[in-house]
């Protein structure tokens, strides 16, 4: 972080010269334009990404089809990423598709999931992102309001511990827990120093964090960092026993996260990117970059992030395909070719998405990727960086007077707002030099409060176009307008009063109990398939009323709704056996009934001939009677 | 008389007929329902589910999933399937549970940033049912690939495992584990 310190210097040399000698102008717009780049590049992989949904490049990237995703990995990280770029997308629709999700998956036992509680902390983020609030997030079968944020992070303990699924839920229940620095109430489970504490002692001899085994994964070892960077600044010393070796530990935050950076400086590859699991990967190298913007780390700059004059964008660009997206990796399997690695993935561009707005927010002075509070007051912003020139100042010469009136700058800033003050850290360890005490510094100085850069929230109208959807609506509803109604219902609902609400309220609430309904034929068809038609050779005549009734329900779904029954194939071939088994026996009756025709026509020929050779007889006999 | 013979000759045809089988089928219908009938030509492969790993590791079990881990530890034993045009690792698997009604529980391939199926649960053992590290991998022909099941495409005689880990892998063999260049110094 020393060299942030240094690069911000070179910059405002850069800029007083740029302001003094227009001509000069081409220099200053190349210091501009790492975030020109970053949201290029993001505007590549949202390009690509529309296309890979079916939209067109003037159309949301939050479509019908994106949409269906609400609520899944392969969704929420889309709008996360385009929200904290600060483009305007269909955030309401996928708002109201994400509540709906959230609500029936709460009727569910183990509700989002039994064992991740990532799950929570990922909803949460993309909530935030589409502009709600997690801590109020649709009702569970109660009527009670859904608290994403309490039952995903300080009370998920409660249910299961918030490490179930490993350090993830740790990391990722932190960061939502700071997404908006959420109080913790006295009753929760986990307070924020269980919940650091736990990280911490995860912490491997190279200075790294992995899911499992003795070695730093790279992308574990960025998420605790983005995690952590909140705390890097506090003087607060935790202790606790290291998992690995079962030592008793004493650490600041700082000191951690220092160890840390260094582990990740030197798994650098000579190229800028990362390796994880053995594989080069653009997603390591993205949540790398994402690590250094948290801590304010200029990660383009800093020669720990160097390598071979390659910096982690370079290691990123690697990775970026022609058609704008990014590749998770290079590594071919030539036994394999289905699964194609050099070309454009949803992961990779999704975190690589993210990663530039992280950069794009950090070029710009701007609340990080997962700090969602409002963005900070002009006079907020301004004390912070009069402090970090302060800062930057500093020398052994420094006086204890002016180290102490930096510590009062520093202390008088709220707590949650010093993590925004670089090199800090520089402060720090000069006036401990010097026999300072801090300490005693931060709990004589007030705290001062800043006003909140709040943006007003706009009155929601329901559109023309929105009525004219409603009203293209088919008569027949299938899955397929699932979305559309969800969304237009959402809206509806929170829009202003006008003529005819009541009547769309009407016909859309009828639509999404319709909707409804088909699923829940679609779900009990899956489940009498499953329970019904196997093992296939068992199926005899005795069940060809209950094949024949599911096959029926499953004829009268749309076509659309067809494609989501599970073992349609082997419902057609067990009614196609039965039927086939139907006809044969149907075939033995009409044949046995001609052949008993035929044997009884037998009969009665062969009797009418008998009688008439008797007759035939008997008249004889008669005619030589008189002989 | 000649008349009775042509009926006799018919009744006893008829009879064969009933007793031979009265299921006539069109090549489509019969190829529909024998799909899955293993003939000398057919191309076929094997599936095995076993969860052994948690017999070693029960404590870290859920208590209430006990009864979902048979005492052997075996799930499925070696079964024997035809190979279907285009049949994934994940195919197979899914027919595999279906006609032995093996409760399973996946994450579609559109719903996760893999782009493939991903296996969450058999037979109620879930990922993380055993300890953070636990979940389902499969192996074909004692090979780890890296990649999605329903990405796999299978070959005639090839051999799938379904092996519940408790140790990302490390308790099964899974070699890649041990070969994290720049990982491990």
């Amino acid at each position: 972080m020393k060299e942030a310190i240094k690069m911000k210097k070179v910059l405002a040399v850069f800029i007083c010269i740029a302001l003094i000698f227009p001509a000069l102008n081409s220099l200053f717009a190349k210091a501009e334009s790492v975030a020109d780049k970053a949201l290029e590049i993001a505007n590549d992989v949202i390009n690509w990404k529309k296309t890979d949904v079916g939209s067109d490049e003037g159309g949301f990237l939050l479509n019908n089809s994106l949409l269906e995703l609400a609520g899944s990995t392969a969704g929420d990280w889309y709008p996360i990423g385009l929200s904290r770029l600060g483009k305007d997308d269909n955030f309401g629709g996928y708002l109201a598709v994400l509540k709906d999700n959230v609500e029936a998956r709460y009727k569910e036992q183990g509700k989002l999931s039994s064992a991740k509680a990532t799950e929570w902390h990922r909803i949460a983020l993309a909530v935030l992102a589409a502009g709600g609030d997690p801590t109020n997030f649709g009702l569970d079968e109660s009527g009670k309001p859904i608290d994403l944020i309490a039952d995903g992070t300080f009370d998920r303990g409660k249910t299961t511990s918030l490490g179930r699924q490993g350090i993830n839920g740790w990391i990722w229940g932190l960061i939502a827990l700071d997404s908006k620095w959420y109080e913790i109430p006295e009753s929760a489970y986990y307070t924020r120093e269980d919940i650091i504490k736990e990280i911490l002692r995860q912490q491997l001899s190279d200075g790294g964090f992995a899911l499992s085994g003795r070695n730093a994964d790279p992308d574990i070892t960025a998420m605790v960092l983005q995690a952590l960077s909140p705390y890097y600044n506090s003087e607060k010393r935790y202790s606790y026993t290291l998992k690995s070796t079962g030592k008793e530990v004493e650490k600041t935050v700082r000191e951690a996260v220092d160890e840390a950076v260094e582990c990740l400086s030197e798994l650098q590859l000579g190229t800028g990117d990362f390796k994880s699991w053995g594989t080069e990967n653009v997603e390591s190298t993205d949540q790398v970059l994402v690590a250094l913007c948290c801590l304010g780390v200029d990660p383009l700059n800093d020669e720990r992030f160097i390598k071979n004059g390659n910096t982690l964008l370079d290691g990123i660009l690697k990775y970026k395909m022609s058609d704008g997206g990014f590749a998770h990796s290079f590594t071919f399997d030539p036994e394999n070719p289905a699964a194609v690695p050099n070309s454009s993935n949803s992961m990779a561009g999704e975190q690589t998405l993210y990663t530039m707005a992280a950069l794009w927010r950090f070029e710009n002075d701007m609340r990080a990727l997962y700090d969602f509070r409002p963005e900070q007051s002009g006079a907020l912003k301004e004390r912070i960086s009069l402090l970090e020139t302060g800062i930057s100042e500093i020398t052994e010469a420094t006086s204890g007077e002016k180290l102490t009136e930096l510590l009062t700058a520093f202390y008088s800033l709220p707590e949650n707002e010093r993590s925004y003050v670089d090199g800090y850290w520089a402060l720090s360890d000069m006036a401990k030099e010097k026999g300072i005490d801090i300490e005693q510094i931060a709990e004589n100085t007030v705290v001062e409060t800043f006003e909140e850069n709040d943006g007003e929230t706009e009155d929601v109208i329901f559109s023309e176009s929105d009525k004219r959807a409603a009203e293209a609506l088919p008569q027949k509803l299938t899955t397929e307008q699932y979305v559309t109604v969800t969304a237009l219902l959402d809206k509806l609902e929170r829009s202003k009063d006008f003529e005819g609400k009541a009547r769309y309220l009407e016909k859309l609430s009828r639509a999404k109990a319709e909707i409804a309904s088909v699923q829940s034929e679609i779900d009990s068809i899956n489940s009498e398939i499953l329970d019904k038609l196997y093992p296939y050779d068992n199926i005899t005549l005795a069940d060809k009323k209950t094949v024949d009734e599911i096959y029926a329900r499953y004829e009268a779904l749309s076509e659309y709704d067809r494609a989501k029954i599970t073992g349609s194939d082997d419902l057609v071939k067990t009614k196609t056996k039965l039927d086939d088994i139907f006809r044969g026996i149907i075939i033995a009756l009409v044949l046995g009934v001609v052949a008993i025709l035929a044997a009884v026509f037998l009969c009665i020929r062969i009797r009418k001939r008998r009688r008439k050779k008797e007759r035939e007889m008997e008249e004889l006999a008669e005619m030589y009677k008189d002989e | 008389m000649k008349k009775d013979i042509l009926a006799i000759l018919g009744i006893i045809l008829i009879i064969a007929v009933i007793i031979n089988g009265t299921e006539i089928q069109s090549v489509d219908e019969y190829y529909l329902t024998h799909i899955d009938d293993i003939t000398p030509e057919s191309e076929t492969v094997f599936i095995t589910i076993r969860c052994d790993t948690i017999l070693d590791n029960l404590d870290a079990l859920d208590d209430n999933l006990r009864e979902f881990v048979p005492p052997d530890g075996v799930i499925l034993p070696k079964t024997e399937y035809v190979l279907r045009n285009g049949d994934t690792v994940f195919d197979i698997l899914d027919r595999a549970v279906r006609y032995n009604k093996i409760q399973m529980e996946y994450q579609g391939a559109k719903l996760n940033s893999f782009g493939s199926v991903y296996i969450q649960g058999i037979n109620f053992l879930y990922e993380f049912s055993c300890g953070p590290l636990s979940g389902w991998m499969y192996r074909v022909d004692g090979e780890f690939p890296n990649y999605g099941c329903s990405k796999y495409e299978l070959k005639d005689g090839q051999s799938i495992e379904w092996i519940y880990t408790c140790d990302l892998g490390q308790d099964v063999g899974a070699e890649w584990f041990n070969n994290l260049g720049g990982q491990n110094k």
